[in-house]
């Protein structure tokens, strides 16, 4: 109703036109659209990236990535030009047209400030996919894709197991740690585990936990992406959970919108925790320390969660929480997104530097609530005191007082 | 190709390349200076709609040889001073925002991206000044700004995608301009590359009686007549108050008159536009005490009291001559005002839509609107032509043209031209100017001289002088 409404003008305009120019755009209207398009079949959205390609490039004063690097290329609307060029084969895939896709966080920034609500690094997943399909995908990335085929995580650690509650095959609830929470942050697994014990809450995890498959799903890997959902997918039919819970944001994400959808709810830690704060199951002292809340990416605007976590910390007593000029939806990209730190580590690092000079004007200790932003943002900068949620609140439980470690 | 740019390309041999390519690195480092596909491409366009063609087919056209990203006044000095040298010829380039072709590089060459130039070096709150390098997104300066709690109140429809640089060297103007003025009224001092490299820097005065500006020569030269660098620019506090505001008319004279009276008070609310019927079923359909009639659209802000004041007086002006609809339309202009859809919805529909905006005295604007609206529809195709005027003065107003239409028997750019050539008749006769603030690129070059008569002949004589090698942005504004 809203769309014919808004368009009445135009129907009543093209009433009014003479007849050679009623027939013309009846013509335009049917047919001019499809001689732009790519012949072929794509997996990329070969008629939205178009529509991107033909923006001004309103999002581009919010991009992290052109922020540091300051080139057209690598403009929101510069890489869907050059991704439509490519698609109608008016450009090769060489090297440098193909890396810009690559050179890319998937923080969503531009998603906010599209009328048509498109996500540049939603749109180039489809363009990577056919990258990879034509066999072109940069070598080094092939060789990353190997390696998490063979370990089942990115990381080299290969763990891929929290090796707790083993034999509890069933519970309403599973928690889904993450490889980055197992590899590098084992001290958050410990610390949720031990809020769900203080809660009592009844839980288990997954024997053989492989990656979620973000970086697979990002970097266009389409189909290896698929074998890791598939496992995972098995794994947690077995437990037959009710809910999921995850500590990285990014899990959560490929868990809720990218898997099929289960019968179960997916929740990010924050969400969890704060419904076991309200409902008064754990009760939280006094923590003494000023922090300020890094919003990670992906929870405050792939799944719209940004006010979970500061009410978390503000049910917390004494404590005092700043926030970033850039929060919540505005947040600023850790630099890790999209497998960034994979594909281009220098630019992933740049971004980092950015996102930690804002943070660290506001306080030199930083709350967040997911394990890669942690990595990031301690390697740009390892003066600064980084905490999960999981630890302040833990902090909290046992009124240690000042700090969580 | 369209004939305005079916020019020769520089006829540098690729061992002369070679040697250029070393010489840029050398000035400013191999990490700013590109000769890849991808980046030849990126920067082989603007927002001239001509170019969604070109995008739409696939066509690549003018790609540069070069793309130099300096960090520093003496980086682009270094650069104007190798092409001077090398006689290839030299594009500045900050977001690419510009809808008449001013930032394409029609003869290949280097293109100056000003971009890594972003810094804010001062917040003067005593003087109430700003200064910043060129290459700094206009969003992120005025988000600095009002971090420190001030405002620029320069917000152009390409406020999240166009450069300080951009918006200057055009002479652009922003939604607020009624109370903030154009950019260049905003301008206190620059600092500039000319195009034999010398960098030229004027004082940072109110105002001065020292002959005269000479660095105001480029605001509006479009990157011909050398390249801003750095800008200090006017702000003010962020306003204490604003107040939304909008009334329906009869007719758009009833609300033009209503408006210049409102001016002739001495009162200047930071935003007023006026939509003629079209475009107010366009853009505001879903209120009803404006069907059929035409939306002014009031934003006052400033200190509380003159806020009050102008509210008072601008209610008492209008109540007579229209329906009060409240703050509501206004509401909705400020939230949909930078969706810019047209090109992504159209353009792939072989639609050819563009807008054009140009500024006349009040005793001439009815006769203008009128007569550009009626030129438009006349060639066969349009069949949308609209108007809103949204920048005004005691003197007179921009109306803010809009047309669409379907080429019938003719190509997509002959048509597109064949508006553009009514339109700047008409603008011309009715005794407008042709540009209040998009500026002349490629699309007005040939209109200039109709435009400016003798001036025009003054303006080649100092470009020549300045740069007499034709250097610096060849083939923009019919220099």
């Amino acid at each position: 109703m809203e769309k014919i409404r808004k368009n009445t003008w135009l129907v009543k305009l093209i009433a009014k036109a003479n007849l050679s120019t009623k027939n013309q755009l009846v013509k335009s209207f049917l047919s001019s659209e499809k001689k732009y398009l790519p012949k072929n079949k794509l997996e990329a959205n070969a008629k939205n990236v178009l529509k991107c390609a033909l923006c001004p490039n309103m999002c581009r004063f919010d991009c992290p990535v052109l922020k540091a690097e300051k080139s057209e290329a690598l403009s929101p609307s510069g890489k869907t030009r050059v991704a439509h060029l490519l698609e109608i084969d008016k450009l090769d895939y060489s090297r440098d047209t193909v890396n810009v896709f690559y050179d890319d966080v998937d923080c969503d920034a531009c998603k906010q400030w599209c009328p048509f609500g498109f996500s540049v690094g939603e749109l180039s997943v489809g363009v990577k996919r056919d990258i990879a399909n034509k066999g072109l995908a940069p070598k080094a990335l092939l060789a990353v894709k190997e390696k998490i085929l063979e370990q089942h995580t990115v990381y080299p650690e290969r763990i891929t197991s929290l090796n707790i509650n083993q034999k509890k095959k069933k519970s309403d609830l599973l928690y889904f740690a993450g490889c980055t929470t197992l590899n590098k942050r084992k001290e958050i697994a410990a610390a949720t585990t031990k809020i769900f014990e203080t809660a009592g809450v009844d839980f288990t995890v997954l024997q053989e936990e492989w990656c979620c498959g973000y970086p697979l799903h990002v970097l266009g890997f389409q189909k290896e992406f698929q074998t890791f959902a598939d496992h995972n997918l098995k794994s947690i039919k077995e437990i037959g959970c009710k809910t999921i819970v995850c500590s990285c944001p990014s899990c959560a994400y490929m868990l809720k919108k990218i898997y099929p959808k289960g019968k179960y709810e997916v929740k990010h830690t924050s969400q969890f925790f704060w419904e076991l704060i309200k409902n008064n199951k754990l009760s939280l002292k006094e923590v003494d320390g000023e922090f300020v809340f890094h919003d990670p990416c992906a929870l405050s605007r792939k799944l719209e969660v940004y006010e979970e976590p500061r009410q978390i910390l503000r049910s917390i007593p004494k404590i005092t929480i700043k926030e970033a000029y850039s929060n919540k939806k505005n947040t600023q990209c850790c630099g890790r997104g999209g497998g960034l730190g994979i594909a281009n580590p220098r630019l992933s690092l740049q971004l980092a530097k950015n996102r930690v000079s804002q943070l660290k004007e506001i306080s030199n200790s930083v709350v967040t609530a997911c394990p890669s932003c942690e990595l990031a943002l301690k390697e740009a900068d390892e003066t600064i005191e980084m905490l999960d949620l999981s630890e302040i609140i833990l902090a909290a439980l046992n009124n240690e007082g000042q700090r969580a470690r | 190709m369209p004939s305005e740019i079916d020019r020769s390309k520089g006829s540098k041999t690729e061992s002369e390349k070679g040697k250029i390519f070393q010489r840029l690195c050398s000035a400013i480092g191999s990490e700013n200076v590109s000769i890849q596909e991808v980046d030849k491409v990126a920067y082989s366009r603007d927002y001239w709609p001509i170019t969604f063609r070109w995008l739409l087919e696939g066509k690549i056209f003018t790609l540069p040889d070069f793309v130099c990203w300096p960090t520093s006044t003496k980086e682009v000095s270094d650069i104007v001073k190798i092409a001077c040298e090398e006689k290839i010829p030299i594009t500045p380039f900050g977001e690419g925002s510009g809808v008449l072709g001013g930032a394409i590089p029609i003869d290949g060459g280097i293109i100056v991206d000003l971009k890594r130039m972003n810094k804010i070096s001062e917040i003067n709150d005593q003087n109430l000044t700003v200064t910043a390098q060129a290459g700094i997104n206009l969003t992120n300066l005025e988000t600095e700004l009002n971090r420190k709690q001030y405002t620029m109140g320069h917000f152009p429809q390409s406020f999240h995608c166009s450069s300080l640089g951009g918006n200057l060297s055009t002479r652009a103007a922003g939604e607020f301009s009624t109370k903030y003025g154009k950019i260049d009224d905003m301008v206190i001092s620059l600092e500039a590359v000319l195009p034999q490299g010398e960098i030229i820097k004027s004082k940072n005065t109110p105002k001065s009686s020292t002959g005269p500006a000479v660095e105001r020569l480029l605001l509006g030269g479009e990157g011909t007549l050398g390249i801003i660098t750095e800008a200090t620019l006017k702000i003010w506090p962020r306003p204490e108050k604003t107040v939304l505001k909008s009334y329906s008319f009869e007719n758009v004279q009833d609300g033009l008159d209503v408006i210049r009276n409102i001016l002739r008070k001495g009162l200047f609310p930071a935003v007023i536009r006026l939509y003629d019927a079209l475009e107010t079923e366009r853009q505001f359909s879903q209120f009803s005490q404006a069907r059929n009639k035409c939306m002014l659209i009031l934003l006052m802000q400033g200190s509380e009291e003159l806020v009050e004041l102008e509210q008072k007086v601008t209610e008492n002006l209008c109540k007579e001559h229209a329906i009060d609809c409240g703050e509501e339309p206004a509401h909705h202009w400020l939230e949909i005002r930078f969706n810019v859809k047209e090109a992504a919805d159209f353009a792939p529909k072989d639609v050819i839509f563009d807008t054009i905006e140009v500024s006349v005295t009040w005793d001439k604007s009815m006769n203008l609107y009128n007569s550009m609206i009626s030129a438009m529809k006349k060639i066969n195709g349009v069949f949308y032509a609209s108007a809103h005027a949204s920048h005004f003065y005691p003197q007179g107003v921009c109306f803010y043209f809009t047309f669409a239409g379907v080429p019938i028997k003719t190509k997509p750019e002959d048509f597109y031209r064949k508006v553009w050539d009514v339109a700047m008749k008409a603008t011309l006769d009715a005794g407008g100017s042709i540009s209040h603030h998009h500026g002349i690129g490629i699309m007005r070059a040939s209109w200039l001289s109709a435009e400016l008569g003798q001036s025009m002949e003054a303006l080649k004589k100092i470009k020549h002088a300045l740069d007499p090698e034709n250097i610096m942005n060849p083939g923009k504004m019919g220099l």
